[in-house]
């Protein structure tokens, strides 16, 4: 299996090359175009409860699409997000990689996906009640709006919580005020999210409610 | 992570995981030899082991896409400065980080902020009033100050676009269409109250601040960003202007009369003369707002 990011950061796509018995797994909607005699079968997204939880709990499909090459030769298929934006890759060793609602795209099939419970302090920042986790061996694409940029945090990090878009499974992650009471709600900044530990994180560099403060007042 | 391997029916170690790795990349061990690993049920081939391999099986995609370090254009800023800066994301969605000394403070668009170190800390400012209210720009300004030791700050601006850095060295002025501003130091002023007659009557998108001083200045576009040098007289639609320097005259007006006004749907210009620099967004922000408006749902009665 061979693949490339294209058309990144604005328009990122992927292109996945399946050799004949490979399978690659998507989130539905993200198949922008494929081979013909590639088969496509609808899945629930681990099962039908484990799809539920993923749909409520972590912002993604109930379904996911498995698409499977039983030609002899290689065939392509192309995966993109919703949003404008980049996307990457992890392969993931054994590791595992927490992932914000709605990030996910696609993966190999050895990752596993779960839900995991973030707390209502995570809740109450708009970043939902759970959180999507990946583990296993293989690939997992994901992309969010704007350009992604992978930060080293050791130590303690603010990031503003609609910009986080994925990190390591070891990183605390706690909900405060960007600065007093009032700072917090007229200076627009409101709840951040403080990092706490050693590993990476993954920030998107433009918001969607950034890009509403933003065009919003031009609408009359 | 202790694993004890087994081959021949004799068992070898236990090995901590990267001696195992290692072994396996020396060849001295076989991925099928079994293989027995703290709170496994039972002995497995090697290679099914988590953490031992993932060039063995299952094979780990190789992406040929470039490095995310490659992707990223960064820059430390090589002309006149007063912070340490890099811009990252350019041009789609410019991402701008700072260096912030001990106990100095950063003027920062209120909402940008995307990213800080656990020191600074946050104070927000009513800044210019109506006028600057009107100009469809947030009212206020945050200050982002570095208590006790160095801090960052990494800004991501609303719009998709481009960000351009200028330096005042207290002689020069810059006049900034008001939703391009994105930060600036504290030594440079930021006077959005002298706004006037022109800024007033001159449409949408064109209410000015103006810059003086010493110190940063960051602002950014929607579109990307294009700086053109002026001399004699140029033409800019009022919704491309982003900023100017002082030097220049301007004067808002139609392009072809008033009949034009209304059928060109080329509404005001303004036009520069002089000698001078303009920069110009390649992208409208009133145009995206018409082009998303019918798209908007609609709340039916």
């Amino acid at each position: 299996m061979q693949s490339t990011i294209e058309g990144a950061p604005a328009f990122a796509y992927i292109n996945v090359d399946l050799e004949p018995g490979e399978t690659v797994i998507a989130e539905s909607d993200a198949m922008s175009s494929m081979a013909a005699d590639l088969d496509m079968v609808a899945k629930f997204n681990g099962g039908f409860f484990g799809g539920l939880a993923k749909t409520f709990l972590g912002g993604e499909s109930l379904f996911v699409n498995h698409f499977t090459n039983n030609t002899s030769s290689t065939r392509r298929v192309s995966l993109v997000q919703g949003t404008p934006g980049n996307t990457r890759q992890i392969d993931l060793n054994g590791n595992t990689f927490c992932l914000q609602p709605g990030a996910y795209i696609a993966s190999t099939p050895e990752v596993n996906l779960g839900v995991k419970w973030a707390g209502f302090k995570s809740w109450f920042a708009k970043e939902g009640l759970f959180k999507l986790t990946v583990s296993g061996r293989g690939s997992v694409w994901y992309g969010a709006y704007g350009g992604l940029l992978e930060k080293e945090v050791d130590g303690e990090y603010i990031v503003d919580t609609s910009h986080l878009v994925a990190y390591e499974p070891q990183m605390q992650l706690k909900i405060q005020l960007a600065g007093g009471l009032f700072s917090s709600l007229a200076g627009g900044e409101g709840f951040v999210t403080r990092i706490e530990g050693k590993g990476k994180i993954i920030i998107q560099t433009r918001s969607i409610s950034g890009l509403a403060d933003w065009v919003n007042p031009r609408l009359w | 992570m202790q694993i004890t391997i087994n081959r021949n029916g004799e068992n070898h170690g236990p090995y901590p995981l990267e001696q195992v790795r290692e072994m396996l990349a020396n060849g001295s061990m076989q991925p099928n030899d079994l293989a027995h690993y703290e709170g496994a049920a039972d002995w497995v081939p090697l290679h099914q082991v988590p953490g031992v391999t993932g060039d063995v099986s299952p094979p780990v995609l190789k992406s040929t896409a470039p490095a995310p370090t490659a992707t990223k254009e960064s820059f430390t800023p090589t002309g006149e400065h007063e912070h340490e800066f890099r811009v990252e994301c350019k041009p789609d969605f410019a991402y701008l980080t700072v260096q912030i000394p001990a106990n100095q403070t950063l003027k920062v668009e209120a909402s940008a902020m995307a990213t800080m170190s656990t020191n600074m800390v946050m104070k927000t400012k009513m800044k210019g009033g109506l006028s600057r209210f009107l100009g469809g720009e947030n009212l206020f300004i945050n200050e982002f100050t570095a208590e006790g030791v160095p801090g960052e700050i990494g800004i991501a601006p609303g719009s998709p676009g481009d960000l351009e850095h200028c330096y005042l060295d207290g002689t020069k002025e810059i006049f900034l269409q008001s939703s391009a501003y994105v930060g600036s130091g504290m030594g440079v002023e930021v006077d959005s109250k002298w706004q006037g007659f022109k800024g007033f009557f001159s449409g949408e998108g064109l209410f000015l601040l103006r810059c003086t001083g010493h110190g940063d200045l960051w602002f950014n576009t929607y579109g990307a960003i294009i700086e053109i040098p002026v001399d004699g007289n140029y033409v800019v639609d009022t919704g491309h202007v982003v900023a100017f320097t002082g030097g220049l005259q301007y004067g808002v007006e139609s392009v072809g009369g008033l009949k034009s006004l209304f059928l060109s749907g080329e509404g005001l210009v303004c036009r520069f003369s002089g000698q001078g620099k303009v920069w110009i967004q390649t992208r409208h922000p009133t145009a995206f707002a018409q082009w998303t408006f019918p798209f908007r749902p609609s709340k039916n009665n």
